[in-house]
């Protein structure tokens, strides 16, 4: 049975997957199984982007009914089954950046791989960083930036919060940042795309 | 249609790699490609070094113009790249860009003013970028009102209307075209221009969509392009529109162009 909602997901069925979400609850299929199914979906779509076959409107088609699933199933979830989440992130678009729809993206593409994301927006300034990962204890950071004028505003983030003590990774992206604005940045990593920064976070926490 | 050549930029791999080993052939030959494919200008982008954009910019520009007497078009956000790079140009180029953000107005326009330039001017603010065309036309009035105080006239500023991605947002086509009719019959004497390869980004089978923008956006009123001039097929969705437009008098253009295989 869930073959068929990852079927309807990766075919970019959006009202087919949404039925068999209703009826494999009606038939009492459970509520975690369904969202297993969704998760291997996105799996598929993810690769299938990284190699060039799934384009980025069909990311957020297949965002867009993971958390119109998710909506459908929560009130059948018994309260301590609901799925943990893998990790925190803090993620946003440096100081004197305006640029938000590769950061939306990514933030987007994390949170429904299972990560917390706590998204400071654009024109973010490094205390605001640094005030953010205190407060939620993330262990992962992301820089997003599409100007070359973000790079060392990027710089003065790692800084920041090396200066700080905080015991966390950055990862940085947008625009034409490549492994020498990485170590300009003196960043850990760069990430080409949404699923390089979903694949950077997973390794950094171990999943 | 005036064309701006986009394709000394450095944010392209291949210039980046040509700026950084010196490699001169390789950029004078874009240079005269661009110029004998019809370009008016020649955008000039020095791209990524930190710290070394005032320098290769002037680089660029020197070695540009040794093999053609076409104006630039100095892309740059960078006032003090500008300043320098302007000192070394034959002929008034074009400045790429100035905005509605108050650091570009106070810093970019000046120089603009200064020089008698003609200047793109992007439909935003230090703000998100605007997803509809009313807050969009509000952004280039201030914008307008900051140039004709500046004293640059009118037809010396290119409107750009922000063409996003339609990847993300399938709204951004029309937006942008709705953008253009809006400004253009209050101002009238001002150009519309467009980066024209961005409306693409993140689909397959750009160049095709490149095309159908252009011709869409033409019939708003777009009257010049940042865009790959070597693209004959581009090229030839131009002329025609031109002549579909009524621009083409006599057909002379298209006939020409015709007779030169342009359409083979």
């Amino acid at each position: 049975m869930s073959k068929k909602i990852i079927d309807a997901i990766i075919e970019m069925r959006e009202e087919d997957a949404l039925k068999t979400t209703r009826e494999l609850l009606n038939s009492g299929t459970p509520p975690l199984e369904i969202l297993n199914a969704c998760r291997e979906a996105m799996d598929v779509i993810g690769k299938r982007f990284e190699c060039g076959e799934s384009y980025i409107p069909e990311l957020i088609l297949a965002g867009e009914m993971l958390n119109q699933i998710t909506d459908i199933v929560k009130p059948h979830l018994e309260k301590d089954a609901k799925a943990e989440k893998l990790g925190k992130v803090v993620m946003g678009t440096v100081e004197g950046d305006i640029h938000d729809i590769a950061k939306d993206i990514v933030v987007f593409m994390l949170d429904i791989n299972g990560f917390e994301v706590t998204d400071l927006g654009v024109d973010a300034p490094p205390a605001k960083f640094v005030e953010a990962v205190k407060k939620t204890g993330a262990k992962i950071v992301g820089l997003s930036g599409f100007l070359t004028l973000a790079y060392d505003p990027m710089k003065e983030t790692v800084a920041a919060l090396r200066n700080a003590g905080l015991d966390v990774k950055i990862m940085i992206g947008g625009g034409q940042i490549d492994e020498q604005i990485r170590e300009y940045t003196q960043a850990d990593a760069y990430g080409k795309d949404a699923m390089a920064a979903v694949n950077l976070a997973k390794q950094w926490i171990g999943v | 249609m005036k064309i701006i050549g986009e394709k000394i930029n450095g944010t392209r791999k291949k210039v980046a790699e040509a700026i950084a080993d010196r490699n001169v052939e390789y950029i004078q030959n874009l240079a005269v490609k661009q110029v004998e494919a019809g370009s008016t200008w020649l955008d000039v982008n020095a791209g990524t070094h930190p710290g070394r954009e005032p320098e290769d910019l002037i680089w660029l520009i020197e070695n540009i113009q040794a093999v053609t007497d076409t104006p630039l078009c100095l892309d740059s956000a960078n006032p003090e790249a500008l300043r320098l790079a302007i000192q070394k140009v034959n002929k008034t180029p074009m400045i790429n860009s100035i905005s509605g953000e108050p650091d570009r107005l106070e810093k970019i326009l000046p120089i603009v003013a200064e020089h008698g330039c003609e200047v793109i001017a992007l439909a935003m603010d230090e703000t998100k970028i605007a997803e509809t065309y009313e807050k969009r036309v509000e952004i280039i009035e201030k914008v307008i009102k900051a140039t004709r105080a500046a004293g640059v006239p009118d037809e010396k500023v290119y409107v750009d209307p922000l063409a996003m991605t339609v990847a993300t947002s399938n709204q951004s086509g029309v937006v942008a075209c709705e953008t253009i009719r809006a400004l253009k019959s209050k101002y009238t004497e001002a150009h519309f221009s467009i980066g024209l390869s961005n409306i693409s980004f993140g689909l397959p089978a750009r160049k095709q969509i490149n095309r159908t923008f252009l011709i869409l956006a033409m019939q708003a009123g777009l009257d010049c392009a940042i865009l790959d001039p070597l693209d004959q097929d581009l090229q030839a969705a131009i002329l025609t529109s031109e002549l579909l437009l009524g621009l083409d008098e006599n057909c002379l253009n298209y006939l020409k162009a015709s007779r030169k295989g342009l359409f083979e």
